[in-house]
């Protein structure tokens, strides 16, 4: 049995498989902890996991990283350059900077066998690299959301290779090779296929969807039975909370006693009073709750494209910054629903790109091509397996050395 | 009109113009209306285009220029700050000299 060390960033989205993968390496016997820089309620973390949060090597850095938690609300109105500088050198290198500390030193207790660093943590194969313990990475988004910027945008290129190489070599990692992602594995919850990648290098695999992390919340299913026309099921995700009223004014202005049932998950207290034919939930069930659905509006957060595909369904995709462009553009390329960009959204054609995907039933048959292809993908079950068969040979390595 | 290519030598009112009409047609009438054109906007903060929309207003400016006038390769050639910062005005500044 071997003990994983996932190292988790402060965004729930990027949290969330890497606890349905832990819960499944718990079930085969596995020692699985967590790692992150804010705490993490009690309730998401599987039995028999645990969730580190080195609160006393964070001390020194709380009033930055409270900093830098803000400055992603700004996130929505930023524009492609300035997102890309928002993501890069503003939240992703400081927090791997802010990690390293408290990071190191639950790892040189611990002495996990494998790292397993999300895509945007650094500072998890950062650490792996420097202690020299094996690193796999997670990856929740399809990759290459940034393009070809080698070749396409040089000077872009050069500034992130430079940005990493800073952060490196603050730690004592000199020299030209890229260690802030494993090498040597890749775990990408998506499909080759709806990632529409050509020729991904060997380390990358592609494991699909994943599911089963702990979601106990309450939902008002009866209210769910009863209704009796087509379920919208709407969610912006868990960031962008400055927008949020505004883009459910457009939808309620679009659907307000439209023959339809919307399943919002939002605060219902943005407003006082909503539509009769919204059901509004704050928290949701949603891999639950996505199976009685009909179609399904959202920026573009991965886990809710996964959920929505896994089923099959349709989607309105309203891109509004971060990497949703990139998944609007595979959902348009896979023809698996329709995208209205969020600052161009106009309420008329929110309600017939709707009816559109409702009644036009080429849409939901390419989302059960998708569907298919991540089944296929072989979700955690493939995901497990590789983790043990990585962790099986790098102990094998370590004797054999 | 802006499928024949131009031979005569724009001024940068008229190409201000032009530019004008190629944003509306890109990002929609109704958008634009709510927005103040000028040759300070900027052109990802204000005019709020994305990746997409300054594609197809590339390509509107190819169509009518030729090849004279290489808008993705100077844009490709940019930093992060200087993508920040493009307002109309340098893209106009920019058509006029290498017309």
């Amino acid at each position: 049995m071997s003990k994983f060390l996932f190292v988790v960033p402060p965004f729930f989205g990027h949290i969330s498989p890497t606890l349905s993968i832990g819960a499944s390496l718990i079930a085969k016997g596995h020692e699985v902890k967590w790692l992150g820089i804010t705490p993490l309620a009690a309730t998401h973390v599987p039995e028999g996991g645990e969730y580190i949060y080195p609160e006393a090597d964070l001390v020194e850095y709380q009033e930055e990283l409270q900093k830098i938690l803000k400055r992603q609300d700004d996130g929505p109105a930023c524009s492609g350059p300035e997102v890309m500088k928002l993501a890069l050198e503003e939240t992703y290198v400081p927090i791997a900077r802010i990690m390293m500390k408290g990071l190191g030193n639950f790892v040189d207790t611990w002495q996990p066998d494998v790292i397993v660093n999300d895509c945007i943590t650094f500072a998890g194969a950062l650490c792996a690299h420097i202690k020299g313990i094996p690193c796999v990475t997670t990856t929740p988004v399809p990759p290459d959301v940034m393009g070809d910027t080698a070749n396409s945008a040089p000077k872009i290129f050069e500034w992130q290779e430079n940005l990493v190489k800073g952060l490196q070599q603050e730690f004592g990692v000199y020299g030209d090779d890229i260690v802030i992602h494993s090498r040597k594995m890749n775990l990408v919850f998506t499909s080759l296929e709806f990632a529409g990648l050509q020729d991904p290098m060997p380390h990358m695999k592609f494991v699909g969807p994943v599911k089963g992390r702990p979601n106990n919340v309450a939902f008002d299913w009866e209210r769910l039975e009863k209704a009796t026309t087509p379920k919208v099921f709407v969610s912006l995700g868990t960031l962008l909370v400055d927008i949020r009223a505004a883009f459910f004014q457009k939808l309620i202005d679009a659907f307000a006693d439209a023959p339809l049932t919307i399943v919002a998950a939002t605060s219902p207290d943005i407003f006082e009073k909503w539509p009769d034919n919204f059901i509004v939930s704050g928290f949701v069930p949603q891999a639950e709750l996505m199976p009685k659905m009909d179609v399904v509006i959202c920026h573009g957060g991965f886990n809710t494209v996964n959920d929505t595909f896994i089923n099959g369904l349709p989607m309105l995709i309203t891109p509004i910054a971060y990497d949703h462009f990139h998944t609007a553009k595979l959902i348009e390329n896979a023809g698996c629903g329709l995208k209205i960009r969020y600052k161009r959204l106009r309420i008329e054609d929110l309600k017939k790109a709707i009816f559109e995907l409702l009644e036009n039933p080429q849409y939901r048959n390419a989302a059960l091509r998708i569907k298919d292809t991540f089944l296929a993908a072989g979700g955690n079950d493939k995901a497990v397996q590789l983790l043990e068969e990585f962790a099986a040979a790098e102990q094998v390595m370590a004797v054999v050395n | 009109m802006d499928t024949i290519i131009s031979t005569t030598k724009l001024n940068s009112n008229e190409i201000f113009d032009l530019m004008t009409q190629f944003i509306t047609e890109v990002i929609g009438e109704e958008f634009v209306e709510e927005m103040d054109i000028t040759m300070e906007s900027s052109f990802t903060k204000d005019l709020e285009m994305d990746s997409i929309e300054i594609v197809s207003f590339s390509e509107k400016i190819k169509t009518h220029f030729g090849e004279q006038i290489d808008f993705t390769g100077w844009l490709s050639n940019m930093d992060l700050d200087q993508l920040i910062n493009l307002n109309l005005g340098t893209i106009v500044n920019y058509i006029e000299e290498c017309q």
